[in-house]
This record gives C-alpha cells, structure tokens and sequence, in this order.
C-alpha cells in the first residue's frame, strides 16, 4: 500500500517536472543579476522551457499551463494581461505540430527551431504591443533581446536535457 | 465482450470524441480566452490591475527568496572590487573631505542666511520627507518595459505615485502596491513621463523614457539651448514628486533633441528608497484630496 503511494507520488512529480520547470523559467526571467543591465536583455526564459518541453514532452505540458504560465509572464513583466499568454499557447501548438521537424534530429536543427520561435514570438510581441500602446514600440531593444535570446539558447536546453534525462526516460 | 459493450456505452460515444476535440481544439480556447483578457485589460483596467497586483504579492516572497542569494553574490562582487581599489579611493575620498569642509562652512553661513530670509517672507517651508527603504527582489525588464519588484508595500507604508531613488538619484515611480510588495516603472521605461526642471537656466521640460537607458526631454521651449552637463532636477509640477530630486545631466542632443544621462546606476540597482512626499498632507495626492474635499462639500 505505501509503496503503491510513494510511486504514485514519484511518477505525479516526475509527470509535473515539465510543468514546474516552466513557471519557474519564468520567475527566475525576471530575477535581478549581478550583472549591470542584464536586465533589460535578460533571455525568455519562459519561452526556451515551453519550447524544450512542447518538443520533447507535450503530453506534460498542455496548453492549459502554457496558458497560464503566459498570464503569470504578463502579470510579472507588466505585459497587458493575456499577450504572453496568447503567443505561448500559439507557439506550443504550433510546435507540437511540427515537433517530428525539430527534435530528435541534432542539437544545431533544435537551436534553429527556437531562433525561428523566438523570432516570431518577438515580433509579433512586438506588433501586438505596438498596436494596444498605439504607438511604435522601439525596436532596438526588441533585437538586441532577441539576439541574447538565440545567443543564450544552448544553456538552458542542455540543463532542461539533462533534467529531462536524469528524471523522465528512467521513467519510460 | 466487456470491451465490446463499452464501446457501444453512451458514455464512449460522447466522451472520446469530445476528449479528442478537447486534445485538438482546446488550445483554441485558450488563445480565445488570452484575447478576452487583452480586450478586458482595455475595456476594464482596474479589474486587471487588481488581480495583477495580487499575483505579485503571491509571488513575491518565492522571487525574493530567488534573488537573496543573487544579492549575495552581487555584494561579494562589489565587496572584491572594493577591497582592489582602497588605496585609490582613499586618495580621492582625501581630496573630496577637504572640499567638502570647504563646503561645510560656506553651507552653514547659507543655512543661517537663508534661514532669517525666509523668516523676514513668511516663507511656507516644503512638507519633509519621509523615506521608505526597500530590497529590489526582481528586475521585470525585457525587451518592452523598464521596471522593479520591491519588498515593500502597502502595510509599509507605500503609496502608488511615491518617487523611487537611490543615493544618486530618481529611478522612477511606485505604479503598483501591494501588501508587501510594489512594482516600480523606471524612468527609462516607454511609459514614463517625469516634469523637470534643468538647474540654472530653469528651463521646464518632461523627461520621457523610451526603453533606452537614456530618457529624452521633451516639451522643451522652442529656443532652448541647453548646455550638455547641466543637472537635471524635478520639478515637482503636479504635487507628485517632490521638487529638487536629483534626476540626471543633459547629454548632447541631436537633432534638437536632448537626452539625459540618469544619476543613478540603472543598471545595478539594489536597493532603493521611496519617498514620501507631503506627509503631513494626509491623502498622498494633493490634487485628489481637492477633488474628494470639494465633492464632501458639495454633499
């Protein structure tokens, strides 16, 4: 019986790794870093474990959380409520559309995968930010962001990978 | 035979095409909800704020705990580089106290003049200040906004509008408050919009940021020439901000158009002290506690 408890308690909180590590991308992105300015080109952090996890694992992380992660990112970088939100869920579906393309083949095809996402997401950030403020966002900081963003990229995932190898495939 | 007969059940029937659907069409749901929330946000803002607010205040205690050691090692750093450039420093910190006891006397003949004058005027000396120290547990920049988390709140004592500086200078403005925690908007920050004076010549202007890490005046009078350098203050136009903060210098401007270069260290900002402006005034807004005395009277 206790054991029947304890695995079940092992595999909920193996099944909720994806989960957790998201929301907890998403506080650490806007952590404040002995570095002067990283600030303001600080990576999405949130956004580079919902792509990591909507690769390898979609069937842990569903767009319900994606969604709220996205509210929670809105809510902490003072975002008008349901844009980050809006992009995540757009970007998990689109890659876990297309997933069979980018994972599984070579850590360079995965980077491209997220320099393509980033992109997007970005830009239409961008846009959607633009738009609801009613006037032009500047860009400059939008690129450099991006740039730190895709430059960034490989440290994260291999900490996600490792997590992913160390916790997950034992499991399956 | 048991497999066959649930397969024709009602419930199989129903259940497994709608768990399908949910499977495939859910994230549509979501993204319909994100843009009604976008919309709200439009329609209803303070709806939005105040579950904002919340939320930071719920999160606050993790992201503090998050940033505590981040801290550390930011002190351990500066301590390092600190201890690497004592002897330097000291020369120069010399130098500076005896300008400063230079100073010191020429203040305190200024201080019993100035004094006496504004006795002889009837002078209405400005409310003191207060201060409230606060720990920056998080950094809520990115690529479209400039802004801070801080560990004080409204069981502190902090009140949306208080002006946010460090030792050298305005950093910005206390938009949200919460118990324990408030959300600072830098001056940097696309949406902020300060009124300031530049020292000497008096020219008034408003310091608008623009995610850049250096905010542009504007308004200023058509033929004002400014000289690059000269500091920047606030103004204290509109009772929010009390005047004479130090704000910046004025760098060159191209164009006709002037930006400034921040007092404060944006980048590296710790620890920051939010100031309490007309104190003995009771309500913090000046304008407000107008409007709600002269809507009391007229009931």
């Amino acid at each position: 019986m206790m054991d029947s408890f304890w695995l079940r308690l092992d595999q909920g909180g193996r099944a909720a790794l994806p989960a957790a590590t998201v929301v907890i991308a998403a506080l650490l992105g806007a952590m404040v870093w002995p570095l002067p300015h990283f600030g303001s080109v600080m990576p999405p952090l949130a956004l580079m474990a919902v792509y990591y996890w909507s690769l390898h694992r979609p069937d842990l992380l569903g767009s319900g959380m994606v969604f709220l992660v996205g509210l929670l990112n809105d809510v902490i970088h003072r975002l008008p409520l349901g844009v980050s939100a809006l992009l995540f869920v757009g970007a998990h579906q689109i890659l876990f559309r297309q997933r069979r393309f980018f994972a599984g083949h070579s850590f360079f095809m995965m980077w491209l995968g997220f320099i393509i996402t980033v992109s997007a997401v970005i830009i239409a950030e961008w846009v959607l930010l633009s738009v609801l403020n009613w006037h032009v966002v500047p860009v400059l900081p939008v690129l450099v962001q991006l740039l730190f963003a895709i430059a960034f990229f490989p440290l994260p995932c291999l900490l996600l990978m490792r997590l992913q190898r160390l916790t997950l495939n034992a499991e399956s | 035979m048991a497999v066959r007969s649930r397969s024709t059940g009602w419930s199989y029937v129903i259940a497994v095409p709608w768990r399908v659907m949910v499977l495939r069409y859910g994230f549509l749901i979501f993204m319909a909800l994100a843009l009604a929330l976008i919309i709200m946000g439009r329609v209803q803002p303070l709806w939005i704020e105040g579950a904002r607010t919340h939320t930071v205040d719920t999160v606050a205690p993790v992201m503090d705990a998050l940033a505590r050691p981040m801290t550390l090692i930011g002190n351990l750093v500066k301590d390092a580089h600190d201890y690497v450039s004592l002897r330097s420093e000291n020369e120069k910190l010399r130098a500076a106290n005896a300008q400063m006891k230079d100073w010191q006397n020429a203040v305190a003949t200024l201080q019993k003049e100035n004094h006496d004058l504004r006795d002889l005027l009837r002078f209405k000396t400005e409310p003191n200040l207060a201060y409230i120290s606060a720990r920056v547990i998080a950094d809520t920049g990115g690529a479209f906004a400039r802004g801070l988390i801080v560990t004080a709140g409204k069981l502190d004592g902090v009140r949306v509008g208080m002006a946010a500086t460090t030792g050298d200078g305005l950093i910005g403005r206390v938009v949200e408050v919460g118990d324990w925690s408030s959300r600072v908007v830098l001056i940097t920050d696309l949406n902020s919009r300060i009124p300031v004076t530049i020292a000497g010549s008096g020219e008034r202007a408003i310091l608008a940021g623009d995610n850049s890490p250096t905010p542009k005046l504007m308004f200023l009078p058509q033929d004002a020439v400014l000289n690059p350098g000269a500091a920047v203050v606030t103004s204290g136009h509109g009772g929010v901000f009390p005047p004479n903060l130090p704000v910046g210098t004025v760098s060159e401007g191209k164009g006709g158009i002037y930006n400034i270069a921040p007092a404060a260290d944006m980048g590296r900002v710790t620890y920051v002290r939010l100031v309490d402006f007309n104190l003995q005034g009771g309500a913090f807004n000046p304008l407000a506690t107008k409007i709600e005395a002269e809507s009391k009277n007229k009931k």
